[in-house]
């Protein structure tokens, strides 16, 4: 209120600073934010479990993670032991065996016909399984597909939960304010960008150590910006509804309506994308090991274990079918864990 | 819109110098130097330096070289293809790369779009399952497993398509790589499609469009895909710069010889000009891009449009 | 749909068709990396040697044991004192335009290689290892390039001044940077010299027809006005460049290549085949300990640990599998032949005393070295080229010293190529996965690094009765004494040994399918990998 106007009713009553009162108002937004705070959650959870596919995947998830924990203390290899004289076994499982699978038996096809050989017997070695084979090391390719999930499960949650933040951060700032704020940040993403991935990496793999960390931080160097770029758009779609006007008059804050008003309602989104981002990292990851430059050996992960069975694509077919699997299970259940999080996060579709 | 226009070219300008910059600085901070092979000694060594004037400080070549960039001299390779003009180097690798990767993008997005707007009109049937699957396969199985699969089964056992890239028959042999290589845009563009297209149909004025008497292929087309295009849009629009400017394993596969391979070469053996130069048209090509898609959501939703003129 | 499948049907249709109409008589030939450059002096890589080879021939050639023998010379003399040639070029020697070849095209070409302009990575060939006259002063920018110690006598006779009798120099002019280049041409063409058809000349065999710089694919063609046309058999060449093994071994199995390089992992699928062998590469894969940076490698006892922990035999048959011979000398097998024909390299029981598997002995030296630096334990990181191969040897390496020398811990640095040769250049590594090929038949070409302030000494050994020993064979008495100078390097070779100043591993042999309908092909671990000019196809 301006002197002005106080000067203009003074002639009638003269209102001291007593009149005004400020209305303790916080606690009716808090309420009300919390409110539906709790029971969205709450909400959320009952339609999460209702959805069988979300289940499924979220079953998946955590099977691999244990084993991933577990699996490769399994049996008595270790990741890095090597046995030259028992390479490229194939698959033997006990029990399993009789029924004609898993049994130890490899068929290959040479240019010289298809043959067809059992090493475990060729050796004299009957009593030693390999669950999936052994490979061109003779390392057990099960206590390294687990160690390795668990090392590409490490990189890939991280990178993707750093990615969130940074790149989520910054795209909904760049978006909400928009103008010159929105243009300069754009253009400094576009040169983060603009350098092709590969030599960003390259050098920062060259400057530090080569190891798990390092391929967190160049993963997170990069991968950041789809992150934000989902997360501008969405802004730019939802920056000029009626509940950020309304937000807005009512006085709230700049970063109030990004990260308490907008941020909820393009969660959907954005766990879509992060759930993008880990195959992504797994990815970036892989295709670091297939130019050299991944995890150093003989440490593994399921993208090194890839790159390594796939020199052996034509001739042990059997070394890259399961960190592929492994891979493609930990993708769909990414993915079906996603979908089943973004339909229950979002109310508008309850009665779809 | 014009001067909005006019006024992004130029920062793009002004961007692409910026990140020659960051190149230039970047290449020295790279370990080794492309003449640091085991046979030569250090004299041998200044002496190749000083022929390529690498031996000047840096801010000098950085001039230098933009001075030559303007009248079209990108500088010459120093080893992947020795003292070579990098202009001769791309002219021809570079048409195969765009032209894989645009049918590579072409067919990911029809195809995406379609599996992805089957999956949210047919919500939680067995098509949404299936579609899913689909494209989770896409994002699970890396590219090079993909390529060698596919060449393994249909070049080498079925023998239907070559399996090494051959000028002289450009459109048979892109086939198997083109396919390989959009599986990833395939998985994005239908896993975001279906996603956006839900949250649509879930809207208010899609219930309203309904209301009023709308139905079938013009409130889907028309109304739906046309709001949820915008974020697909920013998700196709880098991916069309990946593929165009090469995948590394897929041309290493199939023998192509695009600009991908030499990218990772060059990276690999220091070849200063030719990472330079690539990153450089990578630069360029992907915030053009990027500022096509910016002006295109105008287009696209009227709302941004309006939100512009405001500023 | 209908539609597509006709399109499918027709690209099939358009895709045999070609497939049938390659010529039969073409010679199809993979390999694993692109051209570098076609410019003689410039080129320094295997590929581009022998593409250049194949179109351009020198005052020798090699014969199909590597021996040099009369190509564009006719015949040369050698004067008494053994320092200067006389190269009589043939009359008939003609480049692909017309021009006859020209004892000026060679001097045009040589000062082009020292000539510190070009700066040609390979000019040490004619310096330091050709010890042509004055070469060095020029490469060092000291005299200027016609002072080199090459003169034209006349259009067909070529004279060349050396500083010290060089047993094997006649065996460095099959080497590219001894070609000639015709100067009117080369002058003509400017900075595309040798970028494509129409800017190279020919004076051998082929004549280059479809190619582009760092092409995949490039086409060479038979040259009918070669002076021994008769005896060349092919059409042409087709080259294909492919750096995924699958696909090659795919491609050669649909036969669409006549020849091939196969990956340790493909060869469990072709070992039977008659058409499989293994061609040795020449190079030698060695570990090189720092021995004057790294305290606990300065200990004799340590370093024989370490080399005789190594079972070679099991990194060549069960990791590389590609025919790749263990080494247990510090100069590796089949590529230098002595005066009485045979190779340097061929007694591999010589040092066995010192370079051996022997895990037992590997531990008590172990014991007694630990025991000398009174510690229990040593920690060494290992840098490796981030390629396939080294990755696989470093990573049997690790396991076998670490399983066998209790308190040793070894960590993988893999890091790429360039990296780890500059990391060895500035002395940054403790232990090093290395490689060195030999650049002319000769075992000097090993023996030379191990000399004090050697550029390629990187472990900075430093020995004055081995200096001493070398100087002697290089530019000493025993450069006109064959005999005395090989029992000499010998000599050399077992002070290398026995201080273990490298750890030997292994010859490089490729593996390869060479399909049995083409015969005459000449392989060499030296200079010219593969030649072509014999080689018949049969259809």
């Amino acid at each position: 209120m301006s002197e002005q106007t106080v000067k203009t009713i003074q002639s009638t009553y003269v209102p001291t600073d007593a009149d005004f009162r400020l209305k303790d108002n916080a606690g009716e937004i808090t309420i009300d934010t919390n409110f539906a705070a709790q029971s969205f959650w709450k909400d959320v959870t009952i339609r999460f479990f209702r959805k069988t596919s979300a289940l499924v995947g979220l079953l998946l998830i955590i099977i691999i993670t244990v084993l991933a924990i577990a699996g490769p203390g399994m049996n008595e290899y270790t990741y890095s032991g090597q046995e030259l004289s028992q390479k490229n076994f194939a698959p033997r499982v006990p029990g399993l065996e009789k029924l004609g699978i898993f049994d130890g038996v490899e068929r290959m096809t040479t240019s010289s016909g298809t043959k067809e050989f059992d090493k475990y017997t060729e050796n004299n070695l009957t009593d030693v399984y390999y669950w999936f084979g052994s490979d061109n090391f003779g390392r057990d390719i099960w206590t390294r597909t687990w160690e390795g999930a668990r090392v590409s499960l490490i990189i890939a949650v991280a990178a993707a939960l750093i990615d969130m933040i940074i790149g989520m951060s910054y795209g909904l700032i760049s978006g909400y304010f928009g103008g010159r704020t929105d243009m300069i940040m754009q253009r400094i993403l576009e040169i983060a960008n603009g350098i092709p991935r590969l030599v960003i990496v390259t050098l920062l793999l060259l400057v530090l150590k080569p190891g798990m960390l390092t391929i967190i931080f160049a993963l997170m160097l990069t991968e950041w910006v789809g992150m934000s770029r989902i997360a501008r758009a969405e802004m730019l779609k939802l920056k000029e509804q009626e509940f950020v006007l309304a937000s807005r008059t009512l006085g709230a804050g700049h970063f109030f309506i990004i990260f308490k008003q907008i941020l909820p309602n393009i969660i959907g989104p954005i766990i879509t994308q992060v759930m993008f981002s880990i195959p992504t990292a797994i990815f970036t990851e892989a295709f670091l090991s297939f130019v050299g430059l991944g995890i150093p050996v003989p440490q593994c992960s399921l993208g090194s274990l890839i790159s390594e069975g796939f020199n052996s694509f034509t001739t042990h077919p059997f070394q890259i079918i399961p960190p592929v699997i492994v891979m493609a299970l930990l993708m769909l259940s990414f993915n079906l864990v996603a979908d089943g999080l973004r339909e229950a996060l979002d109310p508008k579709m309850k009665e779809m | 819109m014009k001067k909005y226009t006019l006024k992004r070219v130029l920062t793009f300008i002004f961007t692409l110098l910026a990140i020659l910059l960051i190149l230039f600085i970047l290449m020295q901070l790279m370990p080794g130097s492309p003449f640091n092979d085991e046979k030569l000694n250090d004299d041998m060594r200044a002496a190749l330096y000083a022929k390529y004037g690498l031996d000047k400080p840096i801010i000098i070549q950085f001039f230098h070289y933009v001075k030559n960039m303007l009248q079209g001299d990108f500088g010459v390779s120093y080893k992947i293809s020795k003292n070579t003009p990098i202009s001769q180097l791309i002219q021809t690798r570079l048409p195969i790369s765009i032209g894989i990767g645009g049918m590579a993008v072409a067919l990911g997005a029809i195809v995406g779009l379609l599996l992805g707007l089957l999956a949210a009109l047919k919500h939680n049937t067995i098509w949404d399952t299936l579609a899913t699957i689909i494209s989770v396969i896409g994002v699970s199985v890396p590219s090079y497993v993909f390529a060698l699969a596919l060449s393994y089964n249909f070049g080498f056992k079925l023998q239907w398509f070559p399996m090494l890239f051959s000028q002289k028959d450009v459109m048979g042999s892109s086939v198997l790589p083109s396919i390989s290589l959009s599986m990833f845009t395939m998985a994005s563009i239908a896993r975001f499609t279906r996603s956006e297209m839900l949250e649509v149909l879930g809207s208010d004025y899609m219930l309203l469009a309904e209301s009023k008497g709308l139905s079938g292929s013009a409130l889907i087309f028309r109304h739906a895909l046309r709001n949820a295009l915008i974020p697909i849009v920013t998700v196709l629009a880098p991916l069309i710069v990946d593929l165009m400017t090469g995948s590394l394993v897929v041309e290493k596969i199939f023998a192509i010889p695009g600009v991908g391979s030499l990218l990772v070469n060059a990276i690999q053996s220091n070849d200063y000009n030719v990472v330079i130069s690539l990153s450089f048209i990578y630069s360029a090509m992907y915030i053009a891009i990027m500022l096509v898609v910016d002006l295109l959501y105008g287009v696209i939703d009227p709302r941004i449009r309006l939100a512009k003129k405001g500023d | 749909m209908n539609k597509l499948k006709s399109a499918v049907v027709m690209t099939m249709a358009a895709a045999s068709v070609l497939g049938a109409s390659a010529m039969a008589s073409d010679l199809n030939v993979m390999v694993e990396t692109p051209v570098e450059s076609l410019d003689p002096q410039i080129a320094t890589d295997g590929t581009s040697f022998e593409v250049i080879a194949d179109y351009t021939d020198g005052l020798m050639q090699m014969d199909a044991d590597g021996k040099a023998v009369e190509a564009l010379a006719e015949s040369y003399d050698l004067s008494d004192d053994g320092t200067v040639y006389t190269f009589h070029i043939r009359e008939d020697a003609n480049w692909s335009n017309g021009e006859p070849v020209t004892a000026a095209d060679f001097v045009f070409a040589w000062q082009r290689a020292v000539d510190p302009n070009v700066a040609s990575e390979y000019s040490y060939m004619m310096s330091d290892i050709g010890q042509i006259k004055n070469a060095a002063e020029i490469i060092a920018g000291d005299m200027d390039k016609s002072e080199l110690g090459v003169t034209a006598v006349d259009d067909k006779t070529l004279k060349v001044e050396l500083n010290v009798p060089v047993s094997y120099f006649t065996s460095l002019m099959y080497f590219p940077t001894f070609y000639p280049v015709n100067e009117a041409f080369f002058n003509e063409c400017g900075d595309t010299f040798a970028t494509s058809p129409d800017t190279i000349l020919s004076n051998g065999a082929f004549v280059m027809d479809d190619y582009e710089p760092a092409a995949t694919a490039f086409h060479l063609t038979k040259n009918a006005d070669y002076y021994n046309a008769d005896s060349i058999s092919l059409e042409g060449i087709n080259y294909q460049v492919i750096q995924d093994s699958q696909t090659a071994l795919m491609s050669y199995q649909t036969g669409a290549l006549d020849m091939t390089i196969v990956n340790g992992e493909q060869v469990d699928q072709v070992e039977d085949d008659p058409e499989f062998s293994s061609q040795g590469a020449g190079y030698l894969w060695y570990v090189s300990p720092n021995i004057s940076a790294v305290e606990e490698l300065q200990n004799l006892n340590i370093r024989m640990a370490l080399t005789m922990a190594i079972d070679r035999e099991a990194i060549t048959n069960d990791v590389l599998k590609d025919g790749s011979i263990p080494t247990y000398t510090a100069v590796p097998m089949q590529f230098a032949a002595g005066p009485d024909g045979s190779d340097f390299s061929e007694d591999q029981e010589m040092f066995s005393d010192v370079c051996a598997t022997d895990p037992e002995k590997a531990a008590d030296f172990w014991a007694k070295g630990l025991e000398e630096l009174g510690t229990d334990s040593i920690e060494l990181d290992m840098i490796v080229d981030a390629d396939d191969a080294p990755q696989k040897v470093a990573t049997v390496l690790k396991e076998q010293w670490e399983t066998t020398l209790p308190g040793l811990i070894v960590n993988l640095v893999v890091e790429p190529k360039k990296q780890r040769v500059e990391d060895m250049q500035d002395g940054n590594f403790e232990v090093a996965l290395t490689r060195w090929g030999p650049d002319y038949a000769d075992p000097m070409t090993y023996l030379g690094m191990w000399v004090t302030d050697n550029s390629n000494n990187y472990g900075l050994w430093s020995n004055a009765d081995y200096d001493a020993m070398i100087d002697e064979c290089t530019t000493g008495d025993l450069c006109t004494d064959a005999e005395g100078r090989w029992a000499k390097m010998y000599e050399a070779e077992k002070i290398v040994m026995d201080d273990a100043v490298i750890f030997p591993l292994y010859t490089a042999a490729n593996a390869q399918m060479i399909s049995s309908n083409v015969t005459g092909l000449e392989q060499h671990p030296v200079a010219l990998n593969r030649v072509y000019k014999n080689v018949v196809k049969e259809d």
